[in-house]
């Protein structure tokens, strides 16, 4: 359980807004060498899968691939642009595969529903379970799973 | 001009490059070192991911502490993993982290499993704060690579 709520909805959706099997889906983006290199300072990750164009040549894909979690961190600020999951609430968990590389100069976008609403221990929220995908330009899943998501009730 | 001596080399002679699938000990605790949680971080991050700035600038975004704890992964006393690919996880958010905190984490291998072409690895993650408390926790599948052929 969250001891303390952190992410407040004032502007957007509360728990009571939500149906089951309501859908959204993202804006695109083009995930560039950039946002590889960066996450790789950022991150800490330097491993030669997102590196070293040369050794990549001979790997299974061929050359290099974003890191799985750059696209996890991409796909939740593409679906926050929309799903009010992500734009207001906070993560109790999720259950994620990747599929999929996402290769530099790939564009990806999110696909969401709502896959269950329930009560949630911590006060004054409610729990929300998210289907998602993440498609690439050619309408390949390249991850895919299910997040659970606090979102804050109405006041009474 | 006398010629420099030799730089030794950074690897011990013998001492393996990478961890492959054959190697990994099961049951091994690892654990990393620690980072402080900065405000740069959080605006990194936002910047990159698209995470919007929350109304608390101490928030650390959920995902961030995930994403460190795979470069922290890195800098334990062990050769890197010769990863192939990063197959999944499951993880669960226990407790919020702020700007501030220092986060550690700790990882051991339960379960392994071979396959024709590499292997599969879960790894047991879980990444706790100053005060030892768990504020994130999982369990990741990778595909390791076997070691080549002679």
């Amino acid at each position: 359980m969250l001891s303390l709520p952190l992410v407040s909805s004032p502007d957007g959706a509360f728990f009571e807004d939500l149906k089951v099997g309501q859908e959204y889906t993202s804006p695109g983006r083009t995930v560039t060498e950039t946002d590889v290199v960066l996450f790789a300072g950022l991150s800490g990750d330097y491993n030669v899968l997102h590196t070293d164009a040369e050794h990549m040549k001979g790997s299974l894909f061929g050359e290099r691939i974003a890191h799985g979690l750059l696209g996890l961190a991409i796909q939740q600020g593409l679906a926050s642009r929309g799903e009010p999951t992500a734009a207001h609430g906070c993560f109790t968990g999720i259950k994620w595969k990747f599929k999929g590389p996402i290769r530099l100069g790939d564009t990806i976008h999110v696909r969401s529903r709502i896959a269950g609403l329930g009560d949630a221990t911590t006060p004054g929220h409610g729990l929300v379970t998210m289907e998602r995908q993440v498609i690439n330009q050619r309408g390949e899943v390249v991850q895919e799973g299910e997040t659970a998501h606090l979102l804050e009730r109405r006041k009474p | 001009m006398t010629p420099r001596p030799m730089r030794p080399p950074i690897q011990a002679p013998g001492a393996p490059s990478q961890i492959y699938f054959e190697d990994i000990e099961l049951a091994v605790p690892l654990e990393t070192p620690g980072m402080t949680l900065t405000e740069a971080h959080v605006a990194l991050f936002g910047g990159l991911a698209q995470i919007m700035a929350p109304r608390d600038p101490e928030f650390v975004p959920d995902l961030l502490p995930l994403c460190l704890s795979s470069g922290l992964g890195w800098r334990v006393p062990r050769p890197p993993l010769a990863v192939l690919a990063f197959m999944g996880f499951e993880w669960r958010f226990l407790l919020p982290l702020r700007v501030g905190d220092t986060i550690r984490s700790m990882s051991v291998t339960n379960t392994k499993r071979s396959l024709r072409e590499g292997g599969v690895v879960i790894e047991e993650r879980s990444i706790v704060n100053q005060r030892g408390e768990t504020a994130q926790s999982g369990k990741l599948t990778l595909l390791v690579a076997k070691r080549p052929k002679p």
